[in-house]
Order: C-alpha cells, then sequence, then structure tokens
C-alpha cells in the first residue's frame, strides 16, 4: 500500500513491550529500500525493571543509524538513555499524560536529555491547546531539535483519526515553523481508498515535497 | 518565610522599594493560599484533563479574609458526559463546610460552565451578562484549583478570540492595544457599575455599603488590571513591533497576556509600578489604601458594619468614612498613574480609556 504512494519514510511501531523483540528480529528481513527514512518507535509503556532490557534491545540499533521515537513518561532513569544522543526522539504528549506535553513540560525533559532530538506529534499539540500556542512554543523553542512529524488528528478520547477541517485550520498556523523536507509520518490508521486523500489532506495542512514523506 | 519573599513577586518588589508595610495585602495573600490548598486536598482527584475546578473572586486575587465567600466553578472543555452533573453536586459537598457563606444569588458560581459559549459567543445577544462575567472574571481573577488542563486550553482560546479578531491591532500603527479585549473590560467594568444600582433596588437596599466599597476598590482593581494588561501590551513590544506584523508571531503576543492573566490584578498593577520610580507617589497612595481597604473588609466588626450599614447612616458613620477616605486616594493614585505623561500612560488612557 505504501509503495503505490511512493511514500519514503516510515516509523517502525512496537507500541507494546512484547512488539519489540518480535519487531527487531524482522528488521534485516525488512524490504525498506523505498524508504529514505525509518525509524522506530519504542514501546510506550514499561517498568523500570524492563527498562535496562528495552534500553540494551534499541540500542543495538543504533547502528542503523534510525531515530528512536520515545514517550518521555515511559523512562524511569533518564541516564539509561542519554548516549543515544540525537537518535533519541522525544515525542510531545497528548493531555492524558502527566508530563511532556508543553514546552515547559519538555524543557525539563531536555535539560535530562540535552542531546535528543524532537518527535513533534501535531495532534498531541493541538489535542492540549487548540489555539496552537502550545504548538508554537515547542516549536519555536525546540525546533532546531526537530527529526519528525506525527500527523493525526487526535481526537477527544486521544485516538487518532482522519484530519478535519478544523485540524487543517489548526495545522496551517504552525506551518512555516516546519521546515523541508522533516518527514510526516502518518498516524492514523487507513485503508487503501482512505490513503490518498489523507495524504492531500497532509499535503494541505502542512509543508509535504513533492515524493515525500508520508508513512 | 512570608509569601512576599518570593522574589517573582511584583507587589513584594514594589512595598520594598518605597519602601512600604502592606501586611493586610500580606496576610489576604496568606490567606487564600491556605484556602486553595485546603481545596485543593478536598476535591483531589475530582477534576480532569477536561475538566477544571475554578475559583474566581477574592480567593483568586490573594485577598481572601475571614469573611469571604469562595466562588467556584466546574469548568468544562471536553465531551458533554451527565455525569458532570454529578461531579458538580459531589464538589458543592465537599466545598460546603469550608465556606463560611453561601454563594452569590445571580447563579454565576457554584455552577457547571461548559467552554463553548465562553468561547464562541463575545458579543451578540448570546453573550448574556452572566456569559461575559463568567468569561472576564476567567481572564481577570480566576485560578484552578488541581488540574488546570481544561481552564488553559479555554483562556488560550479566549485570548486568541480577542487578539485573532482585533484588526487594528495586527496593522502598523503608533499604539499597538488590543483594542476588542480593552473594549469588553470596559463594557464588563461598567455593566458592574450598572448592576449595582440594579442590585441595590433589587433588595431594597441591603448590603448597600459593603458594595459600593467593593465597587469602589476591589471591582475598580480589576478593571484596571485588565486595562493595564492591554497596555502592556504596547509597553512590551514597543522595542519589537514586528511581532504585530509577523503572522507567525503573534501568539507570543497571546502568550504574553496569558502570563500576565496568571498574575493577580494587584501583582498586574505592581509589575508596572515597580519599573516606573517616579510614580512612586501614585504607587503608594493606590496599595496603601488597598492595603487598609483589605485590613477593614478582614476585621470581622467593621465588615459587618459595612454589610448592615442603611444608606442614610453612611455619612456619619465611622467605619463607612474610612474606607470611602481609602477609595478616595485609591481613585487619586490611579488617576497620577493613568494619566502620567512621562510613561505615556496619559496618552494610552485617552486614546483607549476614554474614547
Amino acid at each position: 500500500m505504501m509503495r503505490a504512494h511512493r511514500l519514503q519514510a516510515v516509523e517502525l511501531s512496537a507500541l507494546r513491550e512484547n512488539e519489540l523483540v518480535p519487531l527487531l528480529n524482522d528488521l534485516d528481513s525488512l524490504d525498506l529500500h523505498q524508504f529514505s527514512y525509518v525509524s522506530i518507535h519504542a514501546p510506550s509503556e514499561f517498568s523500570a525493571a524492563q527498562e535496562p532490557t528495552i534500553r540494551d534491545l534499541l540500542k543495538g540499533q543504533l547502528r542503523r543509524g534510525w531515530p528512536i521515537v520515545m514517550h518521555p513518561d515511559t523512562i524511569h532513569d533518564f541516564e539509561l538513555w542519554r548516549d543515544f544522543g540525537p537518535l533519541l526522539a522525544i515525542e510531545n504528549m497528548d493531555k492524558r499524560k502527566p508530563t511532556g506535553r508543553t514546552a515547559h513540560q519538555l524543557a525539563s525533559i531536555f535539560e535530562k536529555l540535552p542531546n535528543a532530538s524532537l518527535c513533534f506529534d501535531i495532534g498531541h499539540a493541538r489535542q492540549v491547546d487548540p489555539t496552537m500556542t502550545e504548538a508554537y512554543l515547542i516549536l519555536r523553542r525546540f525546533g532546531g531539535r526537530l527529526r519528525q512529524v506525527h500527523v493525526s488528528e487526535v481526537n477527544t478520547r486521544s485516538k487518532h483519526d482522519v484530519l478535519s477541517y478544523s485540524s487543517i485550520l489548526a495545522f496551517q498556523e504552525v506551518a512555516d515553523l516546519i521546515p523541508l523536507p522533516v518527514p510526516l509520518i502518518l498516524e492514523t490508521p487507513l485503508t487503501e481508498s482512505q490513503m490518498q486523500i489523507e495524504i492531500e489532506k497532509v499535503g494541505s495542512a502542512l509543508p509535504v515535497e513533492q515524493n515525500v514523506a508520508v508513512a | 518565610m512570608s509569601p512576599f519573599d518570593n522574589p517573582s513577586s511584583s507587589v513584594s518588589r514594589l512595598e520594598a522599594s518605597l519602601p512600604c508595610d502592606w501586611q493586610n495585602i500580606r496576610a489576604a495573600k496568606s490567606l487564600a493560599e491556605a484556602k486553595r490548598t485546603e481545596l485543593r486536598n478536598a476535591l483531589t482527584g475530582l477534576d480532569s484533563e477536561d475538566t477544571s475546578i475554578v475559583v474566581s473572586g477574592s480567593l483568586a486575587r490573594d485577598e481572601f479574609t475571614k469573611g469571604s465567600d469562595i466562588d467556584w466553578s466546574l469548568l468544562v472543555d471536553g465531551s458533554a458526559d451527565p455525569k458532570h452533573h454529578d461531579l458538580r453536586r459531589k464538589i458543592g459537598e465537599l466545598i460546603r463546610p469550608l465556606m463560611t457563606k453561601p454563594p452569590g444569588r445571580e447563579g454565576t458560581f457554584a455552577a457547571t460552565v461548559f467552554s463553548h459559549d465562553l468561547v464562541h459567543e463575545i458579543g451578540g445577544e448570546n453573550d448574556t451578562n452572566q456569559n461575559t462575567t463568567r468569561r472576564l472574571l476567567l481572564l481577570l481573577e480566576s485560578r484552578a484549583v488541581g488540574r488546570d488542563d481544561a481552564y488553559r486550553r479555554v483562556t488560550r482560546h479566549i485570548l486568541s478570540r480577542y487578539l485573532q479578531e482585533d484588526r487594528g491591532l495586527w496593522r502598523s500603527s503608533r499604539y499597538h492595544v488590543p483594542r476588542f479585549l480593552q473594549n469588553d473590560f470596559a463594557r464588563y467594568w461598567r455593566t458592574i457599575t450598572v448592576d449595582f444600582a440594579y442590585k441595590i433596588r433589587d433588595r431594597a437596599g441591603q448590603g448597600w455599603a459593603i458594595r459600593n466599597m467593593k465597587l469602589r476598590m476591589s471591582r475598580k482593581l480589576i478593571y484596571v488590571s485588565g486595562l493595564l494588561a492591554c497596555f502592556c501590551c504596547h509597553f512590551k513590544f514597543a522595542g519589537d513591533p514586528q511581532v504585530f506584523t509577523d503572522p507567525g508571531r503573534n501568539k507570543e503576543v497571546a502568550e504574553y497576556l496569558q502570563e500576565l492573566f496568571d498574575m493577580t490584578s494587584l501583582e498586574i498593577v505592581a509589575h508596572v509600578l515597580v519599573d516606573m520610580p517616579h510614580l512612586a507617589g501614585a504607587a503608594r497612595k493606590i496599595f496603601d489604601s488597598y492595603d487598609g481597604f483589605l485590613g477593614i473588609i478582614a476585621d470581622e466588626d467593621k465588615r459587618k458594619r459595612l454589610e448592615e450599614l442603611k444608606e442614610e447612616e453612611a455619612e456619619k458613620d465611622g467605619v463607612y468614612q474610612e474606607v470611602r477616605e481609602y477609595s478616595h486616594v485609591f481613585m487619586s493614585g490611579l488617576l497620577e498613574f493613568f494619566f502620567d505623561i512621562e510613561s505615556g500612560m496619559n496618552e494610552l488612557t485617552k486614546n483607549y480609556g476614554v474614547f
């Protein structure tokens, strides 16, 4: 499905802890040659006891040069992740999460991970503050760290949804702060028939180069 | 540690720089902080990312005294849920033992307030007196007790509407004052003054003196702080006017105003005056008189006297005359401040505060 749309970026997701090992085991056999950008989404929940193992598993993948996307609220011991450097991409969170939602909260996380980069989730930022002021503050303050953007509408139940007219208008307000060619990762679950429409909607909301980077 | 030892408190800095001793302001702030902590502890776990418990009035302004009431509301910014009704009742049950008297009669407080009318109904027939009051109090004198997610979203939305739809603000001009917002503050202030007359008539003069003094002091103060916050936009960005002409930067103005409205009214006034040492005399008048006013409100006997005083007895009443004198000094200080030539306040006041 992704080949048909000539997409150039992909995020390989292991949001559940038990998905991580199978994903990593399959990496060498995946046909990813069409993608110029690949990232891995780390599990969104694990215990402090599991953290060193998960960290070691992901550290073993750094040789690939693929960013590892992390939810900051999952981290128990920031020291364990510091040496990932810019290949650790901290994601701003949705309104359910206790931290990592605002520029102010992200600042304290980047103090602990000074070289980490940013996975900017524009849907989360809009859910936290639909005026997009918080999105603006995050991008203005941490735009230099921007590695990739998660794109979707995050609805009131914090679920990913297709972009609405309102969300497109909101995203346009900060589009100028997202430089090309930052990869845009589309997080909405889509059927094949919805894919092209959604890509066009993303293109009307955010800067998308021809042939680039929605996955 | 005194709450005013906080170096970020402009009131504290102003008090030290003059120097003055505003013990009643300090005591009221201390009491407000203690009461909010009490509320926060009592209400733990009842709020969420979509609901904030918001307090207004003296409790939000850091002017709480033993006789103060607790004005609160449940602010909802999310999906409609029949359980919000139960939630409001539960909050009411938990707050009631902490109150010395019931909330006001108008139904503005102790109610569930939905964000949509606050954000969408600015002006027009659907912007009722109650809606205007709730919206502007949210900006001028409110705080979330506990989770503030919904509260922050709604206040940002409201500010965003006032700013984005202010055509004049984003054009290059001599002054950069958000006139749409400032006009609504002015409208609200005049509404309060008209409603004062209405309430006196409606209640056959009951509570006339205390209402009169609150109007002259605390109600006037919140208008002053709103007007001043609007003027601050001009002063703040005087050296950086591109913020108004670069569409990519207009959220900086909203963020700045949000920071101002996170302060109490007294803090906003002190925030400006502390950087205007030539207005020390005006600052003394404003804050000394306000401190005196709070001292009277905090004195149970004097407050009771004002609550029960009949209009025809006022001329010969010592307590009334004392607080009335404070209100005259307060007004005199405000006039010196707002019509000061050196700071340019007079030009802003003439252009925005008069016509």
